[in-house]
């Protein structure tokens, strides 16, 4: 190596200080991006609709926008729809969760005590792929298969059986927005449960078999509280993601008939693009909003992040 | 019970503990057969619409055996908008992840490395990101947009799937990174390594199964997303989602049209869960989970 020259050390030098100010403060640069992103997600649109909601109409200039007080909230519960919405959408939130949960664990419980290893890949492969569809492919294929005059199930209700099949999207349409999410859905939680049953220590399992507990003891004794993180968290995510529905239900029923499937997301949706008032969305989403990072805050306070944190 | 034959009595204990065990093995198969089956029908009943001709498509009986076409996938890739909304979703999509996993992940590095203060709240403050339904944020987002010029935009409706995977990200590898003994980076340390590189050419590695699954999870969520597609664009930033959407919303809907541009969006992401499956439950779990 030669000698380096008078401006290549110089150069040397203000790199060396660049790539020490890097190192130095290599969690400060790892962490700023994501904080920045986090802040521009989190509290500008939490900010921007609670100013949405109190004002007559938006202006760019918030000194001269016209304090309305809470009359969109008022025209939210009164004309909105908003308390039919939050009853539906928890409805539906509530029943798709408790079935995905117990049809995600009992397939998950199935799956794991098949003998051969074949046999059991070819269920994981398959009870996974619903997940791929998308809601709106979904409501796809919820159209075609439901429809009451081209349909195969009404059709095969009809010729198989001697009840008459429900029209579906119509009769029935929050039933059919349940199942349809739950079939989109429980490989979710199949495939958390399915990977929590096979960290269960084996020996465990084994005591309390030779100490001779049923099957059910078994599970409610042993192995379900050894799960408990792993539920936990499963249910809590799919809770989350439920809040969100959108996709299958506009695609199926587009909230109705009526309003029977308006779901707060499709209440807000209307009442911003369709009815234009600006004003009523966002009291709602405010609503919305406090409702379900409270109950989610509320829920990881009240059971608490044991064997989840580090 | 010391009666009868203590041999025989063990026999047809064993017998019935055989029959027993025969007669689960067998309902077990039956239920997850029924499961599969519910599985498989709806999606095999839209992949042989959409390959059936469009005037047999809606026959009821339906017709069980027909010859298979791709006459609808020709019409379908004809159709410029299908062609260019598939396209426009490959790429906002993809970039989406490559940038959420640069923002992501050394975040999550930081935090799972260093003590961070009230990091118990900064977790859940990510986390409540998501908690945040999409409707309520894209109102806010709708005006911005307009303002920044990034209304119907890639660059826009990549922001937004950015917004929506960042927390899963950062949780799921921070969970990843937890796992990974510190002792690796402090070997590389010692041989003179920088902090950086330490990350770079240690850490990074063992993450790679972490990094992977939650690639495909953030290509997945934004993959099926409607709703900011619905708000935020109108011609030119058009995810296939809205293009699948606008077939359901029109009067008079082609079947077998929109049958294929269903299964069109659907098979891709099939193959990449099936291709990693392996990697998925300990990334779905956030690493609650240990690994198979």
């Amino acid at each position: 190596m030669s000698t380096p020259t008078q401006t290549e050390t110089a150069n040397q030098t203000a790199l060396g200080r660049l790539r020490d100010l890097w190192n130095d403060y290599l969690p400060y640069w790892f962490m700023a991006p994501m904080v920045l992103v986090m802040v521009m997600i989190t509290f500008f649109p939490g900010a921007y609709d609670l100013y949405l909601s109190v004002i007559a109409e938006p202006t760019f200039n918030v000194f001269e926008a016209e304090f309305v007080g809470l009359q969109h909230f008022e025209t939210a519960f009164t004309r909105g729809g908003a308390f039919h919405s939050f009853v539906i959408t928890i409805t539906v939130v509530v029943s798709a969760l408790a079935l995905e949960t117990l049809l995600g664990f009992v397939l998950a419980a199935l799956v794991a005590g098949v003998d051969s290893g074949r046999m059991k890949g070819f269920y994981r492969v398959l009870f996974i792929i619903p997940m791929a569809v998308a809601p709106v492919s979904l409501a796809t294929i919820g159209r075609l298969m439901l429809n009451s005059e081209i349909g195969i199930i009404p059709y095969v209700i009809e010729t198989a059986t001697p009840l008459a099949a429900p029209n579906f999207l119509s009769e029935v349409p929050l039933l059919t927005v349940i199942l349809l999410d739950t079939w989109n859905w429980t490989p979710f939680m199949f495939i958390i449960f399915y990977a929590g049953l096979s960290s269960v220590p084996d020996t465990l399992v084994e005591a309390s078999r030779v100490d001779g507990a049923p099957l059910w003891r078994r599970y409610v004794h042993v192995i379900i509280p050894y799960m408990k993180p792993v539920v936990f968290v499963a249910t809590l995510i799919r809770l989350i993601d439920l809040f969100r529905t959108f996709g299958v239900v506009y695609g199926l029923t587009n909230g109705g008939p009526g309003t029977a499937t308006q779901l707060v997301s499709i209440n807000i949706y209307e009442q911003m693009f369709i009815n234009n008032q600006l004003g009523v969305a966002a009291a709602i989403a405010i609503v919305y909003l406090v409702l379900v990072v409270a109950l989610c805050n509320i829920i990881i306070a009240k059971v608490g992040f044991e064997g989840v944190w580090d | 019970m010391a009666t009868s034959d203590p041999d025989a009595a063990i026999g047809s204990q064993r017998l019935d503990k055989e029959t027993r065990e025969r007669l689960v093995t067998v309902a077990r198969h039956t239920i997850l057969l029924g499961w599969s089956f519910v599985v498989l029908f709806p999606l095999y009943w839209l992949v042989s619409m959409s390959l059936k001709p469009p005037g047999q498509a809606n026959s009821l009986p339906p017709d069980w055996i027909f010859l298979p076409t791709v006459y609808n996938y020709i019409q379908l890739v004809q159709q410029s908008d299908f062609v260019a909304a598939f396209a426009n979703s490959v790429m906002m999509v993809s970039a989406s992840v490559v940038i959420v996993l640069l923002i992501g992940v050394p975040a999550a590095y930081v935090l799972s490395r260093y003590d961070i203060p009230m990091e118990r709240d900064v977790l859940v403050w990510i986390l409540s990101s998501r908690m945040l339904p999409p409707i309520a944020v894209v109102i806010p987002f709708f005006v911005i947009f307009r303002a920044l010029n990034l209304f119907d935009t890639r660059i826009g409706m990549v922001l937004m799937y950015v917004s929506i995977n960042l927390s899963l990200v950062v949780w799921v590898m921070k969970a990843f990174f937890d796992g990974i003994p510190e002792t690796l980076e402090e070997a590389a340390r010692v041989d003179g390594a920088t902090q950086f590189q330490g990350f770079r050419k240690v850490v990074l590695p063992a993450a790679k199964p972490g990094i992977f699954s939650v690639a495909i999870i953030s290509f997945i969520f934004a993959w099926i997303e409607l709703l900011f597609g619905l708000v935020l664009t109108s011609f030119e930033a058009v995810p296939v989602t809205l293009f699948v959407y606008s077939f359901i919303g029109s009067r008079s809907i082609e079947w077998s049209l929109l049958a294929a541009a269903s299964t069109a969006m659907i098979v891709p992401v099939v193959v990449f869960l099936v291709a990693v499956n392996k990697y998925l439950a300990a990334g779905l779990s956030f690493g609650v989970v240990i690994k198979e």
